[in-house]
């Protein structure tokens, strides 16, 4: 039987897969990879691959391994080396017993991704082995995982998984007008557009709070809506005139103003924003969207 | 937009219901949204929970998951969906006027303890015995789930019975608090942070991770709240 044995982890690693769809009715978003492109990537690169993998944050990950594994290696720029050794990233890992594994962190990227050629010992719940660490459900006992978590291994599995596409070309992150896109005036609608915002430090698998320093929303009215049903990609305007974009484990409904949701080619690229970068909006019609 | 009055008796179990002519709007490139009214009402309620069960009984192509919502229905697309002629799929069903079946009948026997019940009570000009009985005094409709784990939102209660929210948030409310605020009654099945006035407790749990599907309350069943001995 292989297994590992984590080391260090960063905050929010968790374990995902493709995500626990199917239950929003019931009070709970799907979760998943934060980067669903990355998360592929990793599993192209090997012949066989799990449907579970570790989703990394930028602060890295170790461990060591037992008994023999096979590991694909992507997401945002990380470094890695085995046993001392650098390895290019991405990276397709041939690991033996005892062998040690370190990703520290690259220049760009928040999230990282392990898939496996091995299914993990880990039982699904609702169907997925995916951490919604919002409701503390799923993945290892609901929580992140940490330094001392072992996690085990049975048979390889028996699926392959295609290349995902080329990723979209850097700039403006791609928006469609949101559910209450009305509720703002044209002149809010058009300095939303044209304005820069930054990713603040206040980010996590739930949500991105974006810096308005144009002050855009500044004087953003308080408003008493319905609560409607939320997508991950949405964009709310908070009371305190806030924007942030809800992500994987998003609240399945809400009642703050949205203005705009990011289209979902360029949501993974948008997780990947690390604090401190300029980010602007582009509208798009739904036809370029699809 | 509004569908008529907010008409805040219960109908009878059996009804016919007239959809009112709602509005499709893509929530990003995956999902739509069928918006009934911008605002809560009865009757936009009771359309969104007819219409998401219709819809659910008989799937146009291209629906991954339905989600209602208090005053709307989220459609999930399947990937590949074709956006335009899923619209027109539901168009052809808007206007109609369906049949609501009538809802599954729950007990919840409540402990009325909560923190905020006296003040409640006092702001309703009652006395808190008497709001207890005011407020058992019907079944309510589950109006809708879905903002957390095994949470619902049940109404109406008459209009004297009308509380706005608290004004700061409280900290975490255990699962099975009983939650009143906005006419309604909601019941907690998760630890959440509420605005809602604290009344009770119930040891009525509806989120079981066990259980298929984990959750007992659907939109439109209706809940008997009883005073736990």
């Amino acid at each position: 039987m292989s297994a590992i044995a984590i080391t260090r982890a960063g905050p929010l690693t968790t374990l995902q897969d493709a995500g626990r769809f199917g239950h929003l009715a019931d009070g709970i978003s799907a979760s998943g990879p934060m980067d669903q492109r990355a998360f592929h990537e990793a599993g192209a690169l090997l012949a066989r691959v799990a449907s579970t993998g570790i989703e990394f944050t930028s602060a890295g990950l170790a461990f060591t391994t037992e008994g023999p594994l096979r590991v694909g290696c992507a997401g945002g720029q990380f470094r890695v080396s085995v046993n001392g050794n650098p390895r290019e990233w991405p990276a397709r890992l041939g690991l033996n017993e005892s062998d040690v594994v370190e990703i520290r962190p690259g220049p760009a990227g928040n999230y990282g991704y392990l898939r496996f050629n091995l299914d993990c010992d880990i039982p699904t719940v609702l169907g997925s082995r995916s951490t919604n660490l919002a409701v503390g459900l799923g993945g290892w006992k609901g929580r992140a995982l940490r330094a001392g978590d072992r996690l085990t291994f049975g048979a390889e599995a028996a699926a392959t998984e295609a290349a995902p596409p080329p990723p979209p070309p850097d700039g403006p992150i791609r928006i469609l007008w949101g559910l209450h896109a009305d509720l703002f005036d044209a002149a809010a609608r058009s300095a939303f557009a044209r304005s820069g915002f930054v990713v603040s430090p206040s980010l996590d698998r739930m949500g991105v709070r974006l810096l308005d320093p144009a002050g855009v929303f500044r004087t953003q009215r308080r408003l008493n809506l319905v609560s409607d049903a939320i997508v991950p990609g949405d964009i709310q305007i908070l009371g305190d005139g806030t924007p942030a974009v809800l992500m994987r484990d998003h609240q399945p409904t809400g009642g703050y103003p949205r203005i705009a949701t990011i289209v979902s080619a360029d949501l993974d690229r948008f997780a990947q924003l690390r604090p401190g970068t300029e980010v602007r909006f582009q509208p798009v019609s739904l036809e370029h969207a699809r | 937009m509004e569908h008529g009055p907010a008409a805040t008796s219960l109908s009878p179990p059996t009804e016919r219901i007239d959809l009112p002519v709602p509005t499709l709007l893509p929530l990003g490139d995956r999902a739509l949204l069928i918006r009934f009214s911008t605002e809560l009402s009865d009757h936009a309620n009771r359309a969104t929970i007819a219409f998401a069960r219709q819809l659910e009984a008989d799937s146009p192509e291209g629906i991954a998951e339905i989600a209602p919502g208090l005053v709307s229905v989220l459609l999930r697309l399947a990937d590949g969906a074709d956006f335009a002629r899923l619209r027109g799929e539901l168009m052809l069903r808007i206007g109609q006027t369906v049949d609501a079946a009538p809802g599954v009948e729950h007990d919840v026997a409540v402990r009325f303890d909560g923190a905020d019940l006296d003040e409640v009570a006092g702001l309703a000009g009652l006395h808190p015995r008497e709001f207890i009985a005011r407020h058992n005094r019907r079944p309510l409709r589950v109006l809708a789930t879905g903002f957390a784990p095994g949470f619902v939102y049940c109404g109406f209660h008459a209009a004297d019975l009308m509380l706005p929210r608290r004004e700061s948030v409280r900290p975490m409310v255990p699962a099975g608090t009983v939650l009143f605020a906005a006419g309604q009654t909601a019941i907690s099945a998760t630890p959440i942070r509420t605005g809602w006035h604290v009344i009770g407790q119930t040891t009525f749990q509806n989120f079981d991770l066990e259980a298929t599907p984990p959750t007992r309350l659907s939109p439109g069943d209706l809940v008997r709240f009883t005073e736990a001995a």
